[in-house]
């Protein structure tokens, strides 16, 4: 026998095996706490005031965004442009879906690297991202090369300020975290071939309007809105009408939101919702989002339509409308307003912002400070108008190049003193998926409208006053 | 020094070159240590995948540490598992699961081991017929819910437009309470059917077929053999696949998502789905940790459990 039989057993993994696996385990924990990187300084590293040296060598700057119409609308329009003035960069905008948005962004900021270098942010995500360090303070960046004259004082704000400015103003003390990108706000989508070429003017005119446009054209829903619980979808539809209805969502200075978002104006606004609005909209929409409102409107099958400015590119696109086979013909049938007034003229803040990740390596963030300080130059800002963008500028937003660019763009410029933003806390997240999912359950019939609201109102407020909580925090 | 042993060769008479004997391997070298060598990259990859993010989970549930606030993670000894344990939200989650579960992996037993038993009484066309029942179960499930999704739409989907050919009325299959965890149900139904139907196909092909002949000379009724022979004999691997199926539904994840987004208003939330939400809308990482490590546990109790059941069905 070529080898001897063993008379003891040796054991295996022995000691120096065990000691090893051990070791092992130790070295992986310490690497998954992620070293001295969790000390990031809360608020976010300060960005330079002036503008680093910027590399010549080829470079990349990437964005994250979600899938939709602007997103490859920028990448096309920053890779034309841009790159005259930077030719040794490339602009790539990444999306994810939508619902997936908030997780894609912030799962990265978790891990402390990032493979964006410019996280565009709803204006709700600032204060988490803020409040963990995911991006850069810019307020020393934007006094010293951004013309905050040139701005809408409050969307400057909405933004990129945190703490976030009351509605309608800016705290000139408070740090600025990002730019304007891309405005937005809802638009009222009007049939005029069936309702006529005059918008109606306030909320119960348009509900009286879409009840007789439905009544009057079999097939055609009176109106077609978001009901999702997905993303911000419903919770977006209830702050309109709570607003419309002279409602508000909290009191940001005492952090109360039981008893005010369930006052008097809040119920009625849920009743006006669930009781008046949804029997209007189609069968089967209660989980309906930009597309399938979108689709509705682009099949004729709705008579009034809500629906973000940016996404309403589509809906002139005779490739996908069966309302005509041109621009023009669509355009006979469809009408473009502001939101009807009611008690407020408060119309919900959307667009987003520019925001610098704090992880990205030193080359990229100087280049994303040079990108965020060419993209706010007032040429700059007519030519994103013209290229189907949403300007934040005043004198972009007032000039030939937006305006005449498409029918909804005067919709925005007239909205821009009307607009109001939902809660900019760390715990935003939390508090809208709360609201998405009790406003879609009053619209689905699982819930009474006045037990959803009382329902969002009570564990909103049970979020906010478990700030640091310890132990169950999240549930 | 003894002589060098004599080297055989191809050809007798010849004499071999000597060549040097072959080293005698280093002592560290033995058997027991190969196997070592050739194992250890299964093993640290397991270490690394499994064990450790299961041992580095069961820390954080006992600390309050957030994945995205970072800072130190506080023990807060049982608090996270206290608070689930008593939160209503995990009770209501719970018992959709629970619906879930049993409506999906009753419907699929049933449907499965009535497919397979029909099968196995064919002898023609008996490999293509398993095949294409086959084909649902190799798909996404991310697939699956889009398509089933746009099937289900209530305005334009093909399943109302074919209620609607007979002149029955529209259904809300996503959107109503009392249908969307039905159409829950049916989606995980007809995908993992097949799975049931597989694992019953092979016990009943491997019921020796002396016993149905013994039965018939006895002339016992169809009836007879099915619940004395073929029932008895299959039961024990349908059991294991309904342990597998069970396990798989209590995760449900994808389908959720996809196709109802837990609506309407947290209706069709499982389980899984809310750990989601604690872990990725807030970044409550340690109260995640804690659900995600109380899920584990249900699974193995529950398992042990129907193990020993089966154990002792097998004695029996």
């Amino acid at each position: 026998m070529r080898y001897p039989k063993r008379t003891r057993r040796r054991p295996v993994p022995n000691r120096t095996s065990r000691l090893a696996a051990a070791a092992l385990l130790v070295a992986t924990t310490v690497a998954a706490c992620g070293g001295d990187d969790d000390s990031a300084e809360a608020g976010g590293p300060k960005a330079p005031a002036t503008i680093p040296t910027l590399t010549n060598d080829p470079l990349t700057l990437s964005f994250i965004w979600f899938e939709w119409p602007p997103a490859q609308t920028l990448e096309d329009f920053a890779n034309a442009e841009y790159t005259k003035d930077r030719p040794n960069v490339t602009i790539k905008v990444n999306t994810v879906p939508n619902a997936n948005w908030h997780d894609a962004m912030f799962t990265q900021f978790a891990a402390r690297k990032t493979d964006f270098d410019i996280a565009i942010l709803d204006s709700q995500h600032i204060g988490e991202a803020v409040t963990n360090g995911n991006i850069l303070d810019i307020t020393d960046f934007v006094k010293e090369n951004i013309d905050v004259s040139a701005y809408n004082p409050y969307l400057l704000a909405a933004y990129g300020q945190f703490p976030q400015a009351e509605t309608g103003q800016r705290d000139e003390n408070a740090s600025l975290y990002g730019l304007p990108l891309l405005g937005d706000t809802w638009t009222m989508i009007y049939r005029k071939d069936l309702i006529g070429e005059q918008p109606p003017k306030t909320w119960d005119e348009m509900i009286a309007a879409a009840e007789k446009c439905q009544t009057e054209n079999p097939g055609v829903s009176g109106l077609a809105f978001h009901q999702a619980n997905g993303s911000d979808a419903a919770a977006v539809t209830y702050n309109t009408v709570n607003g419309v209805y002279g409602g508000n969502l909290w009191n940001a200075k005492d952090r109360k939101i039981e008893g005010v978002l369930n006052d008097q104006a809040g119920h009625e606004a849920m009743d006006i919702l669930v009781n008046k609005m949804k029997p209007l909209t189609a069968k089967g929409s209660g989980n309906w989002f930009i597309d399938e409102v979108n689709a509705a409107v682009a099949q004729g099958k709705a008579c009034i339509a809500f629906q973000w400015i940016a996404a309403s590119g589509g809906l002139l696109d005779p490739k996908q409308s069966t309302l005509g086979t041109t621009r023009d013909e669509i355009l006979q049938k469809l009408g473009f307003a502001t939101l009807p007034t009611q008690k407020t003229d408060l119309v919900p803040l959307g667009g987003m912002g520019m925001h610098i990740s704090a992880y990205a390596p030193e080359a990229q963030q100087a280049e994303a400070l040079n990108f965020m300080k060419w993209f706010e130059q007032a040429d700059v800002q007519k030519k994103w108008a013209a290229a189907g963008g949403v300007p934040a500028r005043t004198d972009a937003l007032q000039s030939p190049e937006f305006l005449n660019a498409s029918p909804f763009n005067k919709v925005y410029a007239d909205s821009v003193p009307r607009m109001r933003d939902m809660w900019n806390v760390p715990e935003y997240a939390r508090l809208v998926d709360i609201e998405n999912t009790n406003v879609n359950a009053a619209l689905n019939g699982a819930k009474s409208p006045r037990q959803a609201l009382d329902d969002i109102a009570r564990e909103q407020q049970k979020i906010l006053d478990s700030s640091g909580k310890k132990g169950g925090a999240g549930l | 020094m003894s002589a060098p042993a004599p080297v055989t060769t191809d050809e007798p008479g010849q004499v071999a070159s000597a060549t040097p004997p072959a080293r005698a391997r280093s002592r560290r070298l033995s058997d027991r240590w190969l196997a070592v060598v050739f194992i250890s990259p299964a093993l640290l990859l397991l270490l690394g995948m499994s064990v450790f993010p299961l041992l580095w989970a069961l820390y954080l549930s006992f600390t309050d540490y957030s994945a995205t606030r970072g800072g130190p993670a506080d023990f807060i000894g049982f608090g996270n598992y206290t608070a689930i344990l008593t939160s209503s939200q995990v009770h209501q989650r719970a018992l959709t699961t629970l619906i879930y579960v049993v409506g999906a992996v009753t419907l699929q037993t049933v449907l499965g081991f009535t497919i397979a038993y029909l099968i196995s009484r064919r002898t023609r066309g008996r490999g293509l017929l398993t095949t294409l029942f086959l084909v649902p179960m190799m798909l996404s499930p991310v697939v699956v819910g889009l398509f089933w999704r746009f099937m289900l739409d209530a305005q334009f989907g093909v399943v109302n437009s074919m209620l609607g050919s007979l002149g029955l009325g529209q259904v809300e299959w996503l959107t109503r309470q009392q249908t969307a965890l039905l159409s829950l149900i049916v989606v995980d139904t007809w995908q993992w059917t097949p799975f049931i139907m597989l694992i019953a196909l092979a016990g009943l092909t491997a019921v020796p077929k002396y016993l149905y002949e013994a039965a018939s000379i006895d002339r016992a009724s169809e009836w007879f053999k099915f619940r004395t022979i073929t029932l008895p004999l299959v039961w024990p691997l349908l059991l294991i696949a309904v342990l597998f199926r069970a396990i798989e539904a209590f995760r449900l994840f994808d389908l959720v998502y996809i196709l109802t987004s837990g609506g309407p208003g947290v209706s069709t939330e499982t389980l899984s789905f809310h750990v989601y939400k604690v872990a990725f809308l807030g970044f409550n990482t340690g109260t995640a940790s804690a659900y995600g490590i109380l899920m584990v546990l249900v699974v193995i109790i529950l398992t042990q459990l129907y193990l020993r059941y089966l154990n002792k069905l097998k004695e029996d």
